[in-house]
């Protein structure tokens, strides 16, 4: 049985109950927009009408992207995805679960991450002319690349490729990154499944691990690890001490130094803004410092920016390996489209998700000579542009 | 979807054929039988030798047995001594050696004896007519089991102490021991048939008088027990000769002392061999056979005269008795004259020639004759009309098993002389069907000949087949079986029975066994579908109107047996098309082109399968991301069901096996190979194909200590290309598997032969050794951490 008391109390906090039913959620939701019959709206509604029971046999309630559009225009400041999460670990509490995508063996592997008895071969990858160490200021906190890049095979996608980049760039800047032999899943893909337990699981053992390491900052390539350390992990009660920083920060900042010099290029650059890293935690800026830096000029500006960029950009149309569907590829086509428009040669990424989704779609058979852009990762950019 | 009726008129309706797509015992379309296979062919009493036999290869040992038991009551006896024409028409004999068909069947009834099944219930009496069958012995039997299990009456009369006939009083215990005929008289007993012992039929209108008692039809299966002469002079002259048939009755009551020390059998058919090899057992020191052929003529079976040889009996070829010597009034020689062999007699057999002057003496004490018996008639008096061939045999009607006077039957060896157990039971069910008809006033029917080598047109080809010998029979030693009547023949283990009945080709069609039809339940498993009451896996045909959700029921009837309800679970994958992303994945994994994109409107396209096309191996389910392809079977639900069962107080192995690998062992069998402290999950698909990443981790994150896929070698897949699929697939997973740092070898990927049991077998006895190292509290803390 739902304890619908506690429930209550749990949603109370979303501000749920302001709701005004002006339906601006669903109006900026790309999953009302280019394909199913969702509302955000609706399922506001039915959360005050506690209708739980018709919530949870939703399949929308998994459908979220949680891009967090819809909390950027409300008017009342209800936390929707918030919401959502809490939903989400209620309905897998009522044995409901959202449509796992790849037979859920992404899932999977970040549940048997949890294990304290695992002895992982993470990092088979780093060959002998990267610097690495296992101790140290500075932490490279490299996410689930190496897994991508072998399941994600049939793709060609190289995620890791923007771990390499870094590792690299770090080195001729002078730092050997410490990385984690033995780092697990951040744990942000089984939280937006519903699995609290879990996903606590593996933020404490990837916080004991850091710890070990004396590291007083952490970088991040993957939007999403960024936004589990600093939003996530804190608000499940899991203290974090060291700085956390996404590459395209870091490259920010040294470039204004000066630490960093950029050669000019010819290559055009449009941008896609991860979900995490834009409206998560408001990382708009520093990205395109580094990508415009030695990028050509068109009309003045250095970047070629979609049509939905920054805040309103569009979401790459997955979120946590569920729900993926025709209305995904509805997204991530339109997404394409967008970034082809802009006749940039290069689609920037800053997060391995939007890298998979996008190759993903772009490969498809019916699509692969509409939308064949390169896709790269920010970090692999800039090591290309440096001197 | 509920429609009624015989599967062959849901055929009708779909004007097109439904065939139970597994490799499962019924391997291929059960309702358009081409041509049995020869083993089921060439057997006299019409069992269904390819169906036990695929059973017994796919461990279901007490389904194997039920299935003899259609046609054979007596499976355990047959086992033992029946000649086997089914392995002589084997087409394996052509290649290596012909499947142990005989043994297997000895198998499945000993296992029953040592794992016992419920009795089935007694048979009420439906008809009012009573039956009376005159002798106990298979003929008999067989009748009375027919005819009790059709409703009648039956009283069998058996002149002798013990019920059995020719199988007790002529077949030694180190043979067929007297259990096992007791055991199998007595469930035909249980059945309903009664047996009086110790009741001849003699006197005056001994036939009259039954009819008088109100049986409506006697059945005459008295056998041949009276031994025939050797009609040489000094035959009637002195002690110390005795005909096998009355020397073997003895020997088998325990009454028999030593014959003699030296002792001569003549005569070179079974009982011939079976009262050398009684003497000696009884301790007579020198035992000869002397035979009129050549050895190649003996009508005893090979490796019954082999075992004679090594235990230490002497034969003697193309020799014949002349004259019976003796002294006061014991015998103390035989003459013999040497023979040569001339032209075929009317038995096929070259008739044997005396060479004039060619006489010796053997040295005897005692001489057994073993030259053939006829029926004991003398309780037949003239007046009862029942007319005798010129060898005292009753001239019955072979294809009715009518006699001259009606009403009455005869059949076994008392109409054809001595046989075998085989063609008697044969008989018996000749006997019972022109009963049934003479009792229900019809006219009697011709039974179809059965038996008998027709060439086959049923093929092995041998170039695919890979040389296995032939499993050998365990023996009892020669010292330790000599001075005993202890069995000779061992019997096979479980394991030696599978990989024997695994060797077995399937020649031709489905056997037909129908286990899967009205056992619902036992469906599940011999269609190997996912687990339930009543599911199977029906390959339907394209215009076949699907249910509109899988698990529809239809009602399927089978012949006579009980309608059951199935559930459908179409092979043929659905889509679901607001999952569908048209990325085209499955299009590429189907290489039979079944999977195509479909333009749904505007720039949308789906998924479609031709079901005309598909073969249903799941392949293309397997490379959907989104999870749009909808197995009608082995869901994702259903996967999770089959992992909840691990027992995470065991050492859980995990093996998804391909269908077709010869993975059709009951869990139980496998079970039992691989000890209490393991749990063996057997999963099921069609093909390797359509295992993914998803369902392995999943198995691992159950609980399973390891995981094992098997499936068919890229040249033997049954489609094609799955087995190529899994490869690719492996090579990723395998990757994965290393990097999150499961032990090596936790995860293991074997091709197996199609239908190789053994192998299967094998690959997973390997596969629990090769994870054997484990540190048990190890595991168990790596589990209880992932659970």
């Amino acid at each position: 049985m739902i304890d619908t008391i506690e429930l209550n109390d749990q949603i109370k906090r979303t501000n749920a109950y302001a709701c005004l039913e002006c339906g601006k959620c669903t109006s900026v939701c790309p999953v009302s927009r280019y394909g199913r019959d969702y509302s955000p709206r609706m399922l506001l509604n039915r959360t005050i009408r506690k209708d739980f029971d018709a919530i949870f046999q939703d399949y929308d309630l998994w459908s979220c992207l949680t891009c967090k559009k819809c909390d950027d225009v409300c008017l009342a400041g209800i936390q929707y995805i918030e919401l959502t999460q809490l939903l989400r670990s209620k309905a897998l509490e009522e044995g409901f679960k959202g449509k796992c995508s790849h037979a859920g063996a992404l899932q999977s592997l970040s549940r048997i991450m949890t294990s304290e008895y695992l002895h992982q071969n993470r990092l088979d990858w780093v060959t002998d002319d990267l610097g690495i160490a296992t101790e140290g200021e500075i932490l490279y906190f490299v996410g689930c690349a190496p897994y991508f890049d072998v399941f994600f095979s049939d793709l060609e996608v190289t995620t890791l490729e923007a771990a390499q980049s870094s590792i690299r760039i770090l080195n001729r800047l002078g730092i050997e990154p410490v990385l984690l032999a033995d780092e697990r899943c951040c744990g942000h893909d089984l939280l937006w499944n519903g699995d609290a337990e879990n996903f606590t699981r593996l933020g404490k053992h990837n916080l004991e691990e850091i710890s070990k390491t004396g590291a007083k900052t952490i970088l991040f390539s993957c939007a999403e690890c960024l936004s589990t350390f600093k939003s996530l992990y804190p608000q499940w009660g899991l203290t974090v001490k060291p700085e956390l920083k996404h590459m395209s920060q870091f490259l920010a900042e040294k470039v204004a130094t000066g630490e960093l010099e950029l050669q000019s290029s010819d290559t055009s650059i449009t941008y896609q803004d991860p979900c995490r890293l834009g409206r998560h935690l408001g990382i708009y800026d520093e990205p395109r410092q580094v990508l415009a830096t030695g990028s050509p000029r068109d009309n003045g500006a250095p970047l070629r920016e979609m049509q939905q960029a920054g805040k309103r950009s569009l979401c790459c149309g997955v979120s946590a390996w569920m729900n993926c569907d025709r209305t995904s590829k509805a997204i991530q086509t339109e997404r394409l489209r967008q970034a082809k428009s802009t006749g940039a040669d290069v689609l920037a990424v800053a997060c391995p998700k939007c890298q998979i989704h996008l190759t993903c779609t772009m490969k498809d058979q019916l699509l692969k000579d509409k939308y064949g852009l390169t896709i790269r990762d920010i970090s692999a950019l800039t090591l290309e542009r440096m001197q | 979807m509920d429609s009624e009726g015989h599967i062959a008129d849901l055929l009708v309706q779909s004007k097109a054929t439904i065939s139970f797509e597994s490799a499962g015992t019924p391997q291929a379309k059960p309702i358009a039988v081409v041509e049995p296979s020869p083993c089921t062919r060439a057997c006299p009493a019409g069992v269904n030798v390819k169906a036990y036999v695929s059973l017994i290869a796919a461990g279901r040992f007490q389904e194997a047995l039920e299935v003899v038991r259609q046609r054979n009551p007596l499976p355990g006896i047959c086992g033992r001594v029946c000649t086997h024409p089914c392995e002589v028409a084997c087409n394996l004999g052509d290649i290596d050696s012909p499947v142990a068909i005989c043994w297997l069947k000895r198998f499945v009834a000993d296992y029953e004896l040592t794992h016992p099944q419920a009795k089935p219930e007694p048979i009420s009496q439906t008809r009012k007519e009573k039956v009376a069958v005159i002798g106990s012995g298979p003929a008999g039997l067989t009748a009375a089991n027919d005819l009790v299990r059709l409703g009648f009456g039956v009283t069998v009369f058996e002149a002798l102490s013990t019920p059995g006939g020719m199988l007790v009083a002529g077949i030694p215990a180190y043979r067929l021991p007297r259990n096992i005929v007791a055991a199998e008289i007595d469930a035909i007993r249980h059945l309903g048939v009664e047996i009086q012992t110790d009741s001849p039929i003699s006197g005056d209108k001994a036939i009259d008088r039954l009819f008088e008692e109100g049986y409506r039809a006697v059945f005459l299966a008295i056998g041949a027990h009276k031994g025939r002469k050797l009609g040489v002079p000094g035959e009637e002259d002195y002690r110390g000769i005795i005909d096998c048939i009355t020397f073997l009755n003895e020997a088998n009551l325990g009454k028999a002392k030593k014959p003699g020390n030296k002792v001569i059998v003549i005569g070179g058919g079974s009982s011939a061999v079976d009262s050398a090899r009684t003497a000696l057992r009884l301790g007579s020191e020198a035992v000869h056979i002397v035979y009129r052929r050549s050895r190649k003529e003996m009508p005893a079976h090979e490796a019954e005269i082999v075992e004679a040889e090594r235990e230490g009996v002497q034969l003697h070829y193309l020799a014949a008795p002349v004259r019976v010597l003796g002294k006061a009034d014991r015998v103390t020689a035989m003459e013999c004259q040497k023979m040569k062999l001339g032209k075929p007699d009317e038995s096929g057999r070259r008739r044997p020639v005396p060479i004039e002057g060619s006489e010796f003496e053997v040295e005897a004490d005692t001489i057994i004759t073993a030259i053939s018996q006829g029926p004991d008639l003398s309780f037949l008096t003239d007046d009862q009309g029942v007319e005798l061939t010129r060898w005292q045999t009753f001239a019955a009607d072979e294809g009715t098993m009518a006699t001259s006077r009606p009403g009455v039957f005869a059949g076994g060896d008392a109409v054809t002389g001595p046989s075998t157990v085989i063609d008697a039971i044969a008989a018996g069910h000749v006997a019972a069907r022109s009963i049934v008809r003479f009792l229900d006033g019809e006219a009697l029917v011709q039974a179809e000949v059965s038996g008998g080598l027709v060439e086959s047109e049923i093929e092995v080809d041998r170039k695919e087949r890979k040389p296995a010998p032939r499993a050998t029979m365990p023996m009892l030693e020669v010292a330790d079986r000599i001075s005993t009547f202890e069995e000779v023949d061992l019997g096979f283990e479980a394991a030696q029975a599978v990989a024997e009945a695994q060797r077995c080709q399937r020649c031709g069609p489905c056997s037909e066994c129908y286990v899967c039809v009205p056992e619902c339940d036992k469906i599940t498993t011999i269609l190997s579908t996912p687990q339930g009451d009543g599911e199977a896996i029906l390959r339907l045909p394209g215009n076949f109107e699907l249910p509109d959700q899988a698990g529809a029921s239809v009602v399927v009837k089978s012949g006579r047996r009980k309608g059951v309800n199935l559930a459908v679970f179409p092979v043929i994958p659905q889509v679901k098309e607001e999952l569908c992303r048209s990325c085209g994945d499955c299009v590429a994994a189907c290489e039979y082109e079944a999977v195509s994109l479909i333009p749904k409107n505007g720039d949308v396209s789906v998924a479609r399968v031709d079901p005309d096309i598909c073969r249903g191996c799941g392949t293309c389910v397997a490379v959907c991301s989104t999870g749009a392809m909808l197995p009608g079977y082995y869901t994702g639900d259903w996967l999770t069901q089959r992992l909840a069962s691990l027992d995470l107080e065991k050492r859980n192995i995990v093996v998804f096996a391909c269908h077709w690998n010869g993975s059709h062992l009951d869990d139980k069998t496998l079970q039992d190979m691989h000890g209490k402290d393991i749990h063996l999950e057997i999963i099921h698909t069609m093909c390797s194909g359509r295992i993914n990443p998803g369902f392995v981790f999943e198995a691992l994150e159950s609980g399973a200590e390891g995981v094992l896929i098997t499936g068919c070698s890229s040249h033997d897949c049954h489609y094609d290309f799955g087995a190529k699929r899994a490869q690719q697939m492996f090579q990723n997973l395998e990757r994965l598997v290393h990097m999150v740092g499961f032990k090596p070898g936790c995860v293991c990927y074997k091709q197996i032969p199609a239908a190789d049991s053994a192998r299967f077998m094998a690959a997973v006895d390997s596969f629990v050794e090769g994870l054997g190292k484990t540190k048990p509290n190890q595991r168990a803390a790596e589990l209880e951490a992932v659970s």
